[in-house]
């Protein structure tokens, strides 16, 4: 606007004058100079340094790897956050979404525990080949599997599989460090009493606290047990925890332990509001998802171009980012699960598979952008990859 | 090393409309933004079977076909209109203080005069001739700035030049005496961020027009939608999005832009470039000191950073309407003391002293929410100065601590909200300032005091070739900062065309 036009308007002067005193009384913005990011960097830092102070061997499958700051402090986290483990692993630069499992009183380490996946990629390159005074970047904790003081109560019941007890061994342990009001029934599965992780933790700290309950259920057991067996069934459930009505359960675990168990809990009315469910990766065989399409097997290959990149050979049951990982493509990433939305990339042509209950946006859709992480390729296909370094 | 035409800072509103234009223009243009998905603010988040709208509340500027907005002459312009679909809301606000005012306006000026007409009877006079003098004076700022009247002058536009730097308040108390009417007409001063005694009366007369005249609109998809639309149409028109890729800093060589150095060092080439980060992160982050002449620091020390907010996104298992919800927008009040709000934006904590938005869009778009739920936002603004004083380890424990105090005043006025909801997700100012990089978390730019206002701080070209957009060089919220990008794209069209 024309400066003679302001001159003219009613009150320039007095306005003039507010100008010129903020000229002289207000405030030096040169000294914001990094101030958002040096604060950022104490509860969100992009990139966190660790090294392997300690390692703990847990089961024959599971070791506890202990990490501590390379330099300056860990950021706070909530008590089930993850961390994303970045790894190189025979030239593949991929990831991993790990739940803290220590407290989060305990400011000094993160615990984070892995348990051997049969021919997995990174559990076992950590297993087999990390060694004590290792260093190791990760992302900072994240996820909204936590407990939220305002709307779930002070019963709840964990329900975990496998290696799916560590963001509750997290929780488990904030409440006994601090002392907390929550009363806990902790349903465990496994597979075998070999592969059950911190039993006699879980089993001291059980009778030792008044509002812990530890269940752990052994699904084919050796002939000395005598705990319960088979499978996490509703009927279990109540069993150990009492009415369902008015807890809230939590479940962390493999795809088909929340396949069966939400359907037990459904069946006894549990609402969606009472339930909540860690995000735990993508389907172990995906092709055995309801809506895989007949007649492609998961061995099926498939080629995929990357616009102004690589055109690759792709593997229907193998997810896309960790194809794309394989290339040497490292679009960014952090959950695996879908629910980040950091590894999205748009499917230009061709058709992916999807599993059920992956959150996607509206405006997705009609676009064709997708999580990497849980996308499969069931076509040929062509996919503009944005955040390609 | 890449060379465009132009490198744009920021997949936000502004630097997707700037992109837009670029790439429709037939300039070789490139976004990079830090983020994984386009849209800064105007972006949403899944968490269970909900996905929330993080910012839009009511999109100004559309209107209808026959009558189109300036915003929608601009999407149509882009090429957008026709993947989008808006949906104009039936009221204009819900206002209250519970026990003593409960009304809603419509976005008609007819209907909105007769109902609070019917409130205040005895102000029937000034309300009429508070609405003719927002129709008037609005009216010569069209004339003379959107239609660029070569002269403008006091007695072509008597009353713009009498009320062009004239504070709301003033003119409030002109024409009424009841604070209650006062207050009711007056909840769109949080979408500026100043309360009427600070707020100028032509910002307020602009919103209440637009409002009214192209009606409040929501989009399907929420803001996302937009966001994704704009970004595929700079991708269809040959330019380049590239995500996950933070500047850290803007070249210059003897006086003029050069380029940018993205964080991870790698030189990108452009003889224009267009910030939408802030106007510190621009000048204070991205630039050296000496870099940045003398007018510039001059600009940001009269100046003072907009508020943050702290906002609830409730995913809730019942409809709205067996939660008594029935207005899509909600202004839920404690008093009529607009200066104390004002003051209390200043504070963590929420009590009945803050006043606080409460929307609801399930009501107008079915598909905002999973059949047979609700998704609501509860907002209300703060600033970020007192959340950076709040220590890491007890950020979380404070975070819930606020966000109980604020249901605690949304239940008064919906009682039992608190018992059906599936999905929370809580945004303190931090959570602003780590998802828009803006200092202290600033969601609305510079204060738009009425001495900022373009009369006394335009936006201008301090460093050849570097070009702002967005809410920190002018008018913030939807429609402002996706025209500001607009316009500010074709400036570069013009410049780029100049140099060939």
């Amino acid at each position: 606007m024309k400066r003679d036009i302001a001159q003219q308007l009613e009150g320039y002067q007095d306005v003039l004058q507010l100008v010129q005193a903020a000229e002289t009384l207000g405030e030096d913005f040169s000294s914001e100079r990094g101030a958002v990011a040096a604060y950022l960097n104490r509860l969100h830092p992009a990139r966190l340094s660790l090294r392997v102070s300690h390692i703990q061997m847990e089961t024959p499958s599971t070791k506890t790897f202990r990490m501590v700051p390379v330099d300056g402090v860990l950021p706070p986290f909530q008590a089930g956050q993850y961390v994303a483990l970045q790894v190189e692993v025979n030239g593949i630069r991929t990831n991993r979404p790990l739940s803290i499992a220590s407290s989060p009183s305990q400011t000094g380490y993160y615990d984070l525990t892995v348990k051997r996946v049969p021919g997995g990629l990174v559990s076992n390159y950590l297993l087999d080949t990390i060694q004590v005074g290792d260093h190791l970047a990760s992302s900072a904790p994240d996820g909204s599997f936590v407990y939220n003081p305002l709307l779930h109560g002070r019963r709840l019941v964990f329900i975990a599989g496998g290696s799916g007890i560590t963001p509750f061994m997290s929780m488990i342990r904030e409440v006994s460090d601090r002392g907390l009001d929550r009363h806990i029934t902790l349903v465990y599965g496994n597979r075998s009493e070999d592969d059950i992780i911190y039993h006699d933790e879980l089993t001291v700290m059980a009778a030792r606290l008044a509002n812990l309950t530890y269940v752990p259920v052994v699904e084919q057991p050796g002939p000395a047990y005598t705990g319960e067996k088979g499978f996490m069934t509703g009927a279990l459930i109540e069993k150990a925890a009492g009415n369902l009505n008015g807890a809230m359960v939590y479940l962390c675990g493999p795809s088909g332990m929340y396949d069966f168990c939400l359907a037990e809990l459904q069946a006894r009315g549990v609402t969606a509001r009472r339930i909540r469910r860690e995000m735990f990766g993508p389907p172990v065989n995906v092709s055995r998802s309801p809506g895989w399409p007949a007649g492609i097997e998961e061995d099926d290959h498939f080629t995929v171009s990357i616009v102004d990149g690589p055109t690759i050979s792709a593997r229907a049951g193998t997810p896309l980012l960790n194809t794309f990982e394989e290339a040497g493509l490292a679009p960014p990433s952090q959950c695996r699960s879908g629910e980040c939305s950091m590894c999205r990339v748009r499917v230009m042509k061709g058709r992916v598979f999807q599993p059920a209950g992956v959150p996607l946006r509206q405006s997705d859709h009609r676009l064709g952008y997708v999580h990497g992480c849980v996308s499969y390729p069931v076509e040929d296909l062509e996919i503009l990859m944005e955040a390609r370094r | 090393m890449e060379t465009y035409d132009a490198v744009i800072i920021g997949a936000g509103n502004a630097g997707l409309t700037a992109g837009a234009a670029l790439a429709q223009g037939g300039a070789k243009v490139v976004v990079l933004e830090r983020h994984t998905i386009p849209g800064g603010c105007a972006t949403s988040f899944c968490r269970g079977r909900f996905e929330f709208e993080v910012a839009l509340h009511q999109l100004s500027g559309i209107g209808t076909p026959e009558k189109p907005g300036p915003l929608r002459m601009v999407l149509d312009q882009l090429g957008v209109m026709e993947h989008l679909t808006f949906m104009p809301m039936s009221d204009l606000y819900h206002v209250m203080i519970p026990g003593k005012l409960d009304i809603l306006l419509e976005p008609d000026r007819a209907r909105t005069t007769a109902t609070l007409k019917h409130h205040f009877p005895d102000e029937a006079e000034g309300i009429d001739a508070f609405f003719d003098l927002v129709y008037r004076v609005f009216g010569e700022v069209i004339g003379a700035f959107y239609f660029k009247d070569p002269d403008v002058h006091r007695d072509k536009y008597p009353l713009y030049f009498q009320y062009g730097l004239k504070p709301l308040q003033a003119v409030l108390d002109d024409h009424f005496r009841d604070p209650l009417l006062k207050t009711a007409l007056t909840p769109y001063w949080t979408y500026m961020g100043l309360p009427p005694s600070q707020l100028s009366f032509i910002d307020m007369a602009a919103m209440l027009f637009a409002y009214i005249e192209f009606l409040p609109f929501h989009l399907q998809g929420g803001s996302q939608a937009l966001s994704t639309a704009l970004a595929d149409r700079i991708v269809q028109c040959g330019g380049r999005i590239r995500y996950n890729c933070p500047v850290a800093r803007i070249l210059v060589e003897n006086g003029r832009v050069t380029g940018v150095a993205t964080a991870e060092g790698e030189t990108i080439r452009a003889r224009q470039v267009v910030s939408n980060a802030s106007k510190i992160a621009t000048y204070v982050d991205m630039l050296a000191p000496d870099q940045v002449p003398a007018a510039v620091w001059g600009e940001l020390k009269r100046t003072s950073i907009s508020p943050s907010a702290f906002t609830l996104y409730l995913g809730l298992d019942q409809p709205p309407e067996a939660l008594g919800i029935s207005s899509s927008t909600n202004f839920i009040l404690g008093h009529t003391d607009a200066d104390m709000a004002y003051a209390r934006m200043k504070d963590r904590d929420i009590d009945h002293r803050d006043g606080m938005m409460m929307t609801c869009y399930t009501l107008i778009d079915p598909t905002f929410s999973p059949p047979g739920t609700s998704q609501v936002a509860l907002i209300t603004l703060k600033f970020g100065d007192a959340w950076l004083q709040v220590p890491p380890a007890q950020y979380a424990a404070e975070k819930y601590r606020v966000a109980d105090a604020m249901l605690q005043q949304a239940e008064q006025v919906f009682p039992g909200l608190r018992t059906h909801i599936e999905e929370m997700e809580i945004a303190t100012p931090i959570t602003h300032m780590r998802y828009l990089g803006t200092p202290r978390g600033a969601i609305y730019g510079f204060e738009k005091h009425i001495k900022d206002s373009p009369v006394f701080l335009p936006n201008q070209m301090h460093i050849e070739g570097l070009f702002l957009a967005g809410g920190w060089v002018g008018g913030n919220g939807f429609q402002p900062t996706l025209e500001s990008g607009f316009k500010t794209g074709q400036a570069v069209l013009r410049r780029l065309e100049m140099h060939q």
